[in-house]
């Protein structure tokens, strides 16, 4: 169906007045107040001016709309999806704070040993989210390769560092 | 002339109870949004701003009182159909008992009857 101007010109301004919603939404909503306006009109049996301004006044202003949307006081939180790869804002735990005991004075008491079974606790906790777990991960394994190598080298060994070639 | 403060408290009373009601016509059978605006609309009063359904059914969606499917329509592209949840149906509940008592409440007042007993400490 061939888009009136006067109902592109509604749905430009919903869209504008939408700009605070999240870009799913704010999709969502234009998509849903469109197919509105084509069942109305359909549901008119007509498509001219007078039944376009008809069905456009009935919808109320797109202000309204959004005003409806993001409710008294601005964009409510619960109109961003909740972050899947956000847990639940809870304090700390058992879990955790051996974790962290692991990690940081772990690597004294328990060298190489000490760190390792600390991560094994992170992975295991929901505290962290995912890329904060693999930050860990990785700091842990970087500072054992250091160790290992300054062991290497330590001990009198020829501690040549394994160049993979290109070819 | 209706004085625009009567406007203003209808918009206000609406705010309230138009989920409820939007609740109300999915309670039966489950519907898609056009033909609940439909319903409400011919029920007065209720909705002034067709459009404003939408952002009601979104937050009806995600406080999971409906759920919504997409089914093909006879003429036109598929529609979403909403669905009363059990959740939905409590909260309907609740309201409908709160809505009774509030409106007898108010009802009595303005009949100029004088509360038997204490208005909500029973």
């Amino acid at each position: 169906m061939e888009t009136d101007p006067l109902v592109r010109d509604y749905l430009g301004r919903l869209e504008a007045a939408a700009w605070m919603l999240p870009g799913d939404r704010r999709r969502e909503l234009g998509e849903e107040v469109h197919e509105h306006i084509d069942a109305a009109l359909a549901a008119a049996g007509r498509q001219d001016e007078v039944a376009v301004r008809n069905v456009l006044e009935r919808l109320g202003r797109p202000e309204e709309i959004i005003a409806a949307e993001v409710g008294p006081g601005g964009p409510p939180n619960p109109t961003q999806a909740p972050d899947p790869a956000d847990p639940a804002r809870r304090s700390m735990g058992g879990v955790e704070i051996i974790a962290l005991l692991l990690l940081t004075i772990g690597a004294i008491f328990l060298p190489l040993i000490g760190p390792l079974i600390g991560l094994v606790f992170v992975w295991s906790s929901s505290y962290w989210t995912r890329n904060q777990k693999l930050v860990a991960t990785v700091i842990v394994a970087v500072l054992l390769l250091i160790t290992i190598a300054g062991l290497a080298v330590g001990s009198g060994s020829a501690a040549q560092p394994q160049t993979t070639r290109s070819m | 002339m209706v004085p625009s403060e009567t406007r203003n408290t209808l918009t206000e009373l609406r705010r309230g109870v138009l989920e409820f009601c939007v609740l109300a016509t999915v309670r039966a059978e489950e519907s898609y949004a056009f033909e609940m605006v439909r319903v409400l609309s011919a029920a007065g009063e209720l909705v002034t701003s067709e459009g404003t359904i939408y952002p009601l059914l979104s937050r009806l969606r995600r406080d999971d009182l409906v759920t919504t499917t997409w089914r093909e329509s006879d003429a036109g592209p598929p529609r979403r159909y909403y669905r009363i949840t059990d959740a939905g149906r409590r909260a309907l509940a609740t309201f409908g008992d709160d809505w009774a008592r509030f409106r007898d409440a108010v009802d009595d007042l303005l009949d100029g009857k004088t509360p038997g007993g204490t208005g909500d400490g029973d």
